[in-house]
């Protein structure tokens, strides 16, 4: 078939266009005039492993860290989840083929990539029909247990594109330091912080509690319908919404931290999936990082504000919702 | 069954529609001595494309430019970014930037002997510019900059993270660009 000439049916899907939307924590495709979360409503997610390696991880090391990273989050018991290794293939990552892989590609022209997801999804449905994660072959990798200095860590990279496979987006539980020839990542509270550790950090293997509060919204089994909460409200400036500030729950008792952004006009935010106790909510702008990692780059976010921690101290009860929160943010 | 060999038959000719990425970070002079172009200047049209393969899609981005810092290929220049919408199918680097007619933006662009240049790190070499709601100047948000050899933790909702005006950037740049002329880390 020539470049340019499309057959008939996709011509006519041009015509019922639909756009799919990111949102913090949850992917969204829109579906005529809603946007509902990027989720798989066939269980098991089936997967394929290429099976290949690459300089330093042969085959066989590649798939067992690849399986150990789908287990880490298949574990979630406040999860309703389950994932099948469907078997070995020689197929790429990345082509149109009906059948989730997940393999080394070499991405030269990807140059600060270490892995990327994508989706093919039915957005009639908003169905997921396939989604393939490559790892760019062009870095140096490692599947040491303890990690290896100067090679990025295959089970870390694939526990964070594995959470996106599922449903996830990036999250903005990260800090980070300038020093003088690049940006290094201090601390992160979620393995969905889209910048990397150092290479030869095993860090993001472990789940952290906004992973497994991001994973229990989307897939919530029947278990954590009762026994988590969530605290829903608005972040507001001079009376107005603000859109795009990341509201950060604080487990007063436990110190975890689940974050959550206001996702419309109105600054609206809901963080979801959190266990019951006593939180501090503090908000803040996204005002180091390019907004179109968490963000359709269509959407103004605000940035203009100041850090606020919400004057009173927000309880979340099992099996329910606080809600009404309103945190007032001033301009820079 | 037969819906379902339609669909099937429309995935197997189209591309993906998300991607999710975890980057490596580029300090800002990184950003700028890795460049061939800086550019300043408004989007006039986006294109979307199969690649070669017809396994993905592309977007090639007409711009503008109003202003060079580095390089200078003419009037307009054309670049590439992943993804693009084709059909009902939306194809998306989490990550990647996207564009539309009308947006303004300083540009860090390389080529590396490809025939459309494409934007330093992803998404790292995207200024976006915006118009003040009171003064009306053009505003960037500032770039994140080592100051010497003493580590700086980066700071949300710091004051010192406000947008600068367009021509306070720009200087910024040039004096990143002289730094590099002279040898300067």
């Amino acid at each position: 078939m020539k470049r340019g000439v499309l057959p008939p049916l996709v011509a006519l899907a041009m015509l019922v266009a639909t756009v799919p939307a990111l949102a913090y924590l949850k992917l969204g495709t829109r579906i005529g005039s809603t946007t509902a979360n990027l989720r798989w409503t066939n269980q098991p997610v089936r997967y394929f492993i290429t099976d290949r390696g690459t300089t330093g991880v042969t085959s066989q090391q590649f798939q067992n860290a690849i399986t150990a990273s789908f287990a880490v989050w298949d574990a979630v018991e406040d999860a309703d989840l389950s994932v099948n290794l469907t078997g070995l293939t020689q197929a790429n990552p990345t082509t149109g083929d009906s059948m989730t892989v997940l393999g080394y590609q070499n991405r030269p022209d990807l140059d600060r990539v270490l892995g990327a997801t994508n989706f093919i999804i039915d957005t009639t449905t908003g169905e997921i029909l396939e989604s393939d994660i490559f790892f760019n072959s062009s870095f140096p990798w490692s599947t040491d247990p303890a990690g290896v200095t100067g090679r990025h860590d295959v089970e870390s990279i694939a526990v964070h594109e594995i959470g996106h496979l599922l449903g996830l987006g990036h999250s903005a539980l990260g800090e980070t330091e300038m020093i003088a020839g690049g940006r290094r990542v201090l601390g992160a509270e979620s393995v969905m912080f889209p910048i990397a550790f150092a290479a030869g950090s095993i860090h993001d293997r472990t789940l952290k509690e906004d992973d497994i509060a991001g994973i229990t919204d989307i897939y919530p089994s029947m278990q954590s319908r009762r026994t988590r909460g969530s605290i829903s409200g608005k972040v507001t400036k001079d009376g107005a919404g603000v859109l795009g500030a990341h509201v950060v729950a604080f487990n007063t008792r436990t110190g975890a931290m689940v974050g959550g952004f206001s996702l419309n006009n109105d600054g609206g935010f809901t963080i979801a999936g959190l266990e019951p106790g006593t939180y501090t909510l503090r908000t803040e702008p996204l005002d180091d990082a390019d907004v179109s990692s968490f963000f359709d780059s269509s959407l103004n976010i605000d940035v203009n504000f100041g850090v606020r921690f919400h004057d009173r101290v927000v309880v979340v009860a099992p099996g329910s919702g606080t809600r009404d929160v309103e945190v007032k943010v001033t301009p820079k | 069954m037969a819906l379902r060999a339609l669909v099937l038959s429309v995935i197997c000719l189209l591309p993906s529609v998300l991607r999710a990425t975890v980057l490596l970070p580029a300090e800002f002079r990184e950003v700028v001595n890795g460049s061939d172009i800086i550019a300043y200047g408004r989007v006039i049209e986006t294109r979307v494309e199969w690649s070669d393969d017809r396994k993905n899609v592309d977007t090639l981005v007409t711009f503008q430019v109003g202003t060079y810092l580095k390089g200078g290929p003419g009037d307009t220049l054309v670049f590439k970014v992943p993804g693009g919408t084709i059909g009902r199918f939306r194809n998306v680097l989490v990550g990647a930037p996207q564009f539309s007619s009308g947006d303004e933006a300083v540009l860090f662009l390389n080529s590396r002997g490809r025939e459309f240049p494409s934007v330093f790190g992803l998404n790292q070499g995207v200024f976006r510019v915006s118009i003040d709601g009171d003064t009306r100047r053009r505003m960037v948000m500032p770039p994140l900059l080592a100051r010497g050899d003493t580590p700086e933790v980066v700071v949300r909702g710091a004051a010192s993270r406000r947008s600068l005006p367009l021509e306070t950037f720009g200087a910024q740049v040039q004096t990143v660009l002289r730094e590099n002329a002279r040898g300067v880390r």
